[in-house]
Order: C-alpha cells, then structure tokens, then sequence
C-alpha cells in the first residue's frame, strides 16, 4: 500500500510540477536563510564551549561607579586562591596593549594581540601549545609561543619543534627572545592571541592599583555564585586597606566584585553591552519568521492544490480507508517534499556561505564534522512538516464522500478568515522589511554624503610605535618626509579620527569646571585633515608658545562652556593653563553614532599618551610613487621604527565605522527580498485557490454578462483591502522600530515618508499582478466548462 | 439483509423542514436486483447513499445484515466498506493518478489481501472484463463505457455482497449502457450479488428484479417484476 501511495504522490507532484517547485523552492530559500542563521547562532553561542570546566569558569570583575570593567588587579587572584577552597584555580591574563614586530634573520611578523598569561590561567582556558606545556622552571622563566602563522612567516622551512631565537621590536633595538614553539589559536575562544608568553606567575610584584589584568576562577561543581561573590567583594574591600589604598572615596565606597560566566562572555559580558545578543536574537526572530511564513504558504499552497484530490479521498473513503490512514499518507506526501526542500536548502546555503562569512566575518562551513547541524536539521525537518503538513492533512482527509463524489465539489469557505490573516501577516513582514530597508539606506546614504567636517580622501595613516611627542623630535622626521614629491602635509597625533575615542579630563575656564575630551595634536594636524576653523587661528611654528601651551578648542566645548569669544581665554587643567588660540568646527571623528565631543586639542599636554600616529597629506596624483618612495626612504626617516613601513588610507579606516550599518542594511535586503518573493508565492497560491473556488461564480456571473475587467476587478478587490489592512498594520511597527534604530545616532535623518509610498506601492503592484495572472485563466475559461455539471 | 424503517431525513432552514425522505421502509434481501427510479429530487441518490452509509438519516432505523447502521462506528462502518460494499458511480471516480491495474488494485490493498492473492484477482478481473491489453493505461486514456468497466471491476475485486450503483450508465452511450446493465444482469444472476441502482431509464430498470419508485421523498410504489 505504501508502494502504491507513494507512486500516486510521485506522479501527482509530477503533474503539478509547476506548483510544486514553487512550493518547494519557497521552502528551501526559506530553509537555507534558515540553516545559514541557526549555524550563525550555533557559533556564536558556543564560544569557549570545548572547555571541559565551560560551565565552573567565570572572570573577576569590578562594579564601578561609572561602569563595570574586567580589568582586575593581580594579586586579588592570589587571595581569592589562598581563601576559598571552592576556588579550585585562578588564573591571571594581560593584554599585552600594542603591536610590535618579531623578525627572525629573513623575515617580520607582526603581534598585534600579544597576550601574557599563567600557568595556571593557560591550564584553565585550554590555550596549550601542540606540545605538552610545562609549567616554568624558576619565577623568571617565560615560555614565549607564536601562533602557527606568524612562526610559518618567520621560519617558513621549519619542520622540527626545537625554539627559535626572534628579535623583538625593531632590529636596531636588539631586544632578543626565545620563542618555545608554535601554539595553535582557538578562533571560537574568548581568549584570542597571536603570541603567547606563559610565566609561573604574572604581576608578582603589582599591587591593589594595577587594575590592568583580568582575573579567571575555576570553581567547583556546585558552588553557590552568589554567596562566592559576597565572599570575594568583602575579602577585596579588606585587602584594599591592607595594601594601603586610599579607601575613602566614594569610589571605593562604590566599587563592588562581581562573577561573570565564562559563557556570557562572548555575547552578554556584565562588563561591555550585549549588542551581539540582541542581534543574535533578532536574526533569529527573522530567520523564524521567514521559515513560518514558508510553512504557511506550504500549507496553502497544499489547500489549494485539495480540490484536486479531493476525489480520491472520497474514492479512498468508499473502498475502505480509515481517516488516519489517509492523514499518515498526506503527511508522508509533504515529508517528502520537505526532504527534497532541506536539500536544496542545504545546497542553497553552501553557495551562499562564502557571502554569509563575509558579511559577518566567521569561517562557518556546513560539511565539518560534529556539525550541530547533524541533530538539529533532522528535527527542523519533522517540525516543518508538522506545521506545514498537519492542517492540509486534517482538510483533505476530513472530506465527507457524499460531498465529493457528486461531482461538482467545491472546498468550504470556513478556512477563508485564517488563510486571509495569514496572509495579512505575510504582508505585513513584508512591508516592514521593504520600509525597514529603505529607510536604513536612506541613512546610510547621508553618512555617506553628509560633510563630517574633515577630508580622510588622500590622508595615508602610518603604523608607528616611535614617540613623536616632542615637536622638536619630530621636526627632523617631518622635514624628511616632506622633502618627498607629492607629500602635503605631516602631522603626528595621539589618535587618528576612525572612531576610537579620546582620552577625557576635567579642564576649567572662568570657573566653570567640565569633563571634555582631550587630543593631542602637533603642527599641521587641522591642515592635514582639511578641518575648518571657526575663529582665531590654527598652531603655527612661528607662534614659539604653540608648543608650551597654547590650545585649540572645538565649538562644541566652546558651547560646553559658555564662551562667546573664546579666543585668548586661559583654560586649566593638567596643571597647566592654555591659552586658547583658536575654535575648530565640529568634526565627526567618532561617526554619527556619538555626538561630537567637546575637545580640546593642544601640542603639549602632561597627562596625554605618547603621540604616535602619523598622517600624512599627499597629492592624489603622485600617491603611488611618494608611497613607494616613502617605504623605500622609511628605515632613514624613522631610525627607531622604520623596519617595517606599513600605511593604511584614512578613509578606509573611517569607512569602517559604517560596517555594522552596512551589515544591517544586507541583512535587511536579503530578509525583505525573501519574504517579498516568499508571500508573492503565498499570494500567487491563494489567488489560484480562490480563483478556482469560485470557477461557477464567475461563469455564472460571464452568462450574466459580466465583462472581462469587472471580473478582474472582482476578484482582486479582496486581495487589495488584505494588502491596504498589511500595510496599515506594518506603518506603525516599521516606524516606531526604525525610529529606534535611528535614535541610536547622534547625527540622523528625520524619518521620510517616501519609504512607506513605496513599500505600499510595491506590495499593491505585486499583488495585483500576481492575482490578475490568476484571474485572467478564469476570465477566458468558457464558461460552459465550468457549469457542465449543473 | 437491508432493513430500513421509518427513514427520515430532512434539511432544517429558518425553520422551516425541507424534506428529503419521508418515512421510507423497505426490506431487501440477499440476491434482489432492486432499481430505484422516479424525478429528479425525488430523492433517489439521497436514498442510495443513506443504503451506501455515506449520509445518515434525520431519524429512523437502518438495519444491514442485521447490524444497527446509525449508531455504527467509523472503525465498523469502514469494515463493512471493505468487505461487503462495492460502490459504482455515475462519473466513475477512478484514481486519475492510478492505472488501470492499480485501481482494480486499490480497495484489495485496503482489505490487506496478500500480494499473489491480488495480483491473480487483478489478473482475473482484466481478463474478465477483457482489458487485459490495457491495464497500464490512465483513466484519462480510457472511453466513458471502458471506465466504468473498470470502476465495476473495481467495485468486483474486493468481493462485496452488495453493490450500489448512483446512475451507473448516466454518463454513457445506450450501447455501452446495455454492456453495463448486462453485466449488472450477469453478476445478479451467477454470482448472487445483491445490486441496488439508482437509474432515470425503464430500460435500465427492466434488468432488475424489483423497482422502488420514489416521489417526492416517499415510496409510491414497490414493484417486483
């Protein structure tokens, strides 16, 4: 019977091979954005999870005021060790903070995430080396690993695991090291490194002030968190004092112990937002959504195809076949199709994989093994086919044989609210994403073209770990590049403007006190970033007090301060008083997710860092030959660091502040293109059952002497109130949500009203087309055909 | 092996009691070849389908081989399907997407008859019916008069002691249709097959060996010929 069964379903997709592609295809896009984000989420949430104590590790951190940050001081590990016995390791990290170059005697690589660890914190987060770690002989020893990559650049005929001697930093320095072999980085790890060293105890002699280390705890099964918590936070306070740290302030006062998972860390760290989360879920709800839709346009599709069959269940009825029997058949019927449609799913989201990595930069592939996917697609194959199958199942095998068998059999109308608001529903997602696309691209366009008060096109940034902070150090190095063809302009800073933040403290002027941010800047800074003056002038060398202190504030901080004229003002802070000489405009050196703000740029400044970025101003023209000159001249001009010349353009490195927008704004193109494409199928589904539901109508309605198009008319009205209902209820969703989307920028465009014309125009357009398709089949049918049985 | 007393059935509108049947008795037994004729509307094919169990009565009483029908089960009203109710109908309603073979096929798969069993009773049935040549072929590839063979052999293989026909020959030519009533004739005769048809033509109801005449819902006149 299962052999027979199966042969009519084979030949009846077959026969409908139109409707079926579509209903499979439909499910297999579906399906693939459905794979392809469920491997996303898989990866994402699985971070460190190889870690055998995955669910015992969590990091030490400190509740400030102000924030919560991971950075602890070292020796609180060692007492957390020494009190609690539920403790049972404690490990100690430090990020080693900046790059620098390792070369062997042929070649340089670079350790941008150079990372110091314990022995104990190396055990406990599994970052082993390919040979067995050994713990460190003596307190000196360090065991320094490079990752695989940066050894293979190094010594690219190396086979054997003997260590190697580097160089470390540039040549003319000469500082040496051991390096003991090659450790293999785990990618999906929260802790990330290119280089590695590995001591028997890190910041041994640091006390409760260093709060630049991250403090790792292994406890055991079991262990009440909150109570180990409380125990820590008291044992801190107490040590605070015994280590003779001004435990007065409010800050002391404030500042709380708290234990943050290991498995949080990578997606909702108590210390860092949980953005990552949200997107995570949010791509979730989307790719549900979609898979939901498929599965209703599945269902619909299978309803409208039942008049068709609706004979044979009768026949089936009359020669004795239960009802169930008749169920198990159809949804055997629809598994099949959902196999089918999983596997071109599977196929759809292979070729699509590459892009998908891309976009959100991961390396996911669905052919490794212990592939989540090997369980869990499987079970989303038996959940589609419940919910897609179970009610065209109930529907056909409910027929009653005496209705069907008259012969002119015509499914009821009872279903038509539920399919009518699914379709709605479809609609509605439809419309959202449309007018969600849209209007993010809008803002997308006018960070694109909106002036950001400075030029990055035609600004080289130059790597560099040389401090320039003295304009008198520098001059010699500016004075040599300048002589090269093509060069504009130089200048050296502490920060370049692609977003990273300034440093801030609190400056006074007229006694008005205020937190303002602080860059520090030498001659030709403004220049070379073509930012334009308000009043007053730019630093000028022939100005000798430019570089003991005068400052340039920008309008925003003006504004802070209530300073109508500015110019010649003195500003204290750094235990120094600025005159101030002149006012920038605003620039966005941060985007336009944070409002510019108020700084105060200055040549010398006490408190700042050391002023290392260089950027320099050249010609579009000769942009190629002075680079080349450049990192031929490089080791000349920059003695201290010129080994390796290694230069990135300035507006790419702004452009990257656009990125997670650029993502969103694929993401929304794909998610709107799929479910426009999915509810037209649904549509094009529905218009063809309700077409052929109403064959004797529209004869009936011909004979009368209805024309063609008051028949058209006819049949796309109801489709046109479902769309104008879908986007009634879509508007106000769309634009409460990408109101709070646009919220989270500074500098945003008001909310325009084309978006949703045109998500309105589309969806009518597509609906009338797709019905009027339909239609057209049963407004040419003769309608002696369709009365012949009356 | 067919009692029906006092059947009634009725459509309930605003009130207002459409009627169907009314108070309709009769007795068939085993191996009568009963016609049930009169106008249209007169409620023929509800009659039929209320023997055949695929509409149930308003009200009354439906023996079949002394079983109560109406308070039957799904479970046992689908046994009797299976093993003594061959159905045969005006548009025939084979399987489109079976052939030939496979239809006649169908009701034994059901019946769970075992596979050397089925294939030799197909066998027979082809042969029988002299279609031997075109068992892989659809209905779609068939005339009117070759369909309803099939739908007959259909209804045949499952070996029922009854067979309802709505209209068997409605749809046919008048030569096919003496092919079919012959046939009907035939399987009453040798087989001793029970056989109630519902049929417009004096023609048709010649065959049989009993005429119910229907008016209006009501039994007129019971004629045995």
């Amino acid at each position: 019977m299962f052999k027979l069964n199966l042969k009519i379903a084979l030949r009846n997709l077959w026969k409908n091979g139109g409707i079926t592609s579509i209903n499979v295809g439909g499910l297999a896009i579906a399906l693939a954005a459905f794979i392809l984000v469920m491997m996303y989420v898989t990866y994402e949430t699985t971070f460190d999870k190889g870690n055998p104590n995955y669910d015992n590790i969590y990091i030490v951190g400190r509740t400030m005021p102000e924030f919560k940050t991971n950075y602890t001081p070292p020796p609180l590990g060692k007492a957390i060790k020494q009190n609690f016995p539920e403790v049972m390791a404690v490990g100690t990290l430090k990020k080693g903070g900046f790059e620098f170059a390792i070369s062997s005697d042929a070649n340089t690589a670079f350790a941008s995430n150079y990372l110091m660890v314990d022995y104990e914190a190396a055990k406990m987060l599994q970052l082993l080396p390919n040979e067995e770690l050994a713990k460190p002989a003596n307190e000196e020893g360090i065991l320094f690993f490079l990752a695989k990559e940066s050894m293979m650049t190094l010594f690219p005929k190396k086979k054997d695991d003997k260590p190697e001697l580097v160089t470390l930093g540039s040549k003319a320095a000469g500082q040496t090291a051991e390096v003991k072999g090659t450790i293999s980085v785990n990618k999906h790890s929260n802790v990330t490194f290119d280089a590695l060293s590995v001591r028997k105890e890190l910041g041994k002699n640091e006390n409760y002030g260093y709060n630049n280390y991250n403090t790792y705890i292994q406890v055991k099964s079991g262990t009440d968190i909150a109570a180990l918590e409380q125990k820590i936070n008291t044992l801190y306070k107490n040590e605070l004092i015994k280590d003779g740290q001004d435990v007065s302030t409010d800050r002391y006062k404030q500042t709380t112990i708290f234990l943050d998972p290991l498995k949080n860390q990578h997606l909702k760290p108590m210390a860092g937002n949980n953005a990552a989360y949200k997107v995570l879920i949010a791509l979730s709800v989307l790719a549900m959504l979609i898979l939901l839709i498929a599965c209703i346009n599945f269902t619909n599709l299978s309803i409208a195809q039942a008049t068709k069959r609706a004979k044979e269940v009768g026949v089936k009825k009359v020669l004795g076949v239960y009802r169930y029997q008749l169920t198990f058949q159809f949804l055997t019927e629809i598994l099949m199709q959902c196999v089918v449609a999983t596997i071109l799913g599977l196929l759809i989201a292979e070729l699509l994989m590459p892009k998908f990595n891309a976009l959100f930069n991961v390396s996911l592939s669905i052919w490794s093994a212990n592939n989540a996917l090997l369980y869990q697609l499987p079970l989303i194959l038996l959940a589609i086919t419940f919910i897609a199958g179970i009610y065209p199942a109930m529907v056909l095998s409910g027929f009653k044989p005496s209705l069907v068998l008259k012969g002119n059999f015509q499914t009821s109308r009872n279903t038509y609210w539920l399919r009518n608001s699914l379709l709605i529903v479809q609609f509605s997602v439809a419309v959202i994403f449309i007018t969600s696309l849209l209007i993010i691209s809008t803002q997308l366009k006018y960070m694109r073209t909106q002036d950001v008060g400075f030029n990055a096109n035609q600004v080289v940034y130059i790597k560099n770990i040389m401090m320039f902070s003295d304009p008198r150090v520098f001059e010699p190095v500016r004075q040599k590049i300048m002589r090269i063809p093509g060069i504009k302009s130089v200048t050296v800073a502490t920060g370049i403007p692609d977003g990273s933040e300034n440093g801030s403290n609190g400056y006074t002027v007229n006694g008005v006190e205020a937190s303002i941010d602080f860059l520090d800047v030498d001659f030709d800074y403004f220049e070379t970033l073509d930012i334009k003056l308000a009043d007053g002038r730019f630093f000028n060398k022939a100005f000798k007090t430019d570089t003991a202190n005068s400052a340039i504030i920008n309008e925003s901080a003006a504004a802070k301060y209530g300073l109508t004229d500015p110019i010649g003002k003195t500003i204290r802070g750094c235990s120094m008083d600025y005159k101030i000489v002149g006012v920038v405009k605003d620039f966005k050196a941060q985007g336009f997710e944070t409002p510019v703000q108020p700084t105060l740029y200055s040549i010398k400044n006490p408190c700042g860092n050391a002023k290392t970025q260089l950027m320099l101003k050249i010609d579009q023209d000769q942009m190629s030959e002075a680079i080349a000159t450049l990192k031929a001249q490089w080791p000349d001009i920059n003695k201290m660091d010129g080994d390796n010349f290694r230069y990135y353009f300035l507006n790419d490195l702004y452009g990257k502040l656009f990125q997670k927008q650029e993502q969103l704004q694929s993401v929304f193109f794909a998610a709107a293109l799929l479910t426009i494409f999915i509810a037209t199928l649904g549509l094009f589904a529905f218009a063809k059952y309700m077409t052929n539901n109403r064959m004797k109508e529209i004869a009936v309605r011909k004979v009368l002497g209805a024309s063609d198009v008051q028949i058209l008319k006819l049949l796309n009205s109801s489709f046109f109130a479902m769309v104008i209902i879908a986007n009634c209820i879509s508007w106000p969703l769309a634009y409460v949500l990408t109101k709070k989307w646009l919220e989270t920028f500074a500098y945003r465009i008001d909310i325009p009203v084309l978006p949703f014309l045109i998500s309105a125009a589309v969806t009518i357009l597509l609906t009338v087309l797709t019905v009027s398709i339909q239609a057209a089949k049963a407004v040419k049918a003769n309608p002696v055909n369709a009365l012949k049985y009356e | 092996m067919i009692a029906l007393k006092d059947i009634e059935k009725y459509y309930a509108s605003k009130g207002v009691k459409s009627y169907i049947l009314r108070h309709v008795s009769t007795v068939i037994n085993q191996g009568e070849f009963v016609s049930i004729m009169g106008p249209s509307g007169a409620g023929k094919s509800t009659l039929l389908n209320i023997i055949g169990m695929l509409e149930e009565p308003t009200y009354g009483e439906y023996k079949f081989m002394d079983e109560d029908v109406i308070s039957l089960s799904e479970r046992k009203r689908i046994e009797l399907y299976r093993n003594h109710i061959g159905f045969v109908f005006q548009a025939y309603h084979l399987i489109d997407e079976m052939t030939v073979a496979e239809n006649i096929e169908a009701p034994l798969l059901y019946k769970k008859v075992g596979g050397s069993e089925r294939k030799s009773r197909v066998a027979d049935m082809l042969d029988r019916f002299n279609m031997v040549g075109k068992k892989d072929l659809f209905p779609s590839q068939l005339s009117g008069g070759q369909q309803q063979l099939v739908g007959i052999a259909r209804a045949l293989a499952a070996q029922p002691s009854i067979i309802l026909a709505d209209e068997p020959t409605g749809n046919l030519q008048s030569a096919q249709a003496l092919q079919i009533m012959e046939l009907f004739k035939k399987l009453n005769k040798e087989d001793g097959i029970t056989i109630i048809q519902v049929t417009h033509s004096e023609v048709n109801a010649a065959y049989g060996s009993r005429i119910l005449h229907l008016l209006d819902g009501v039994i007129k006149e019971d004629v045995r010929l």
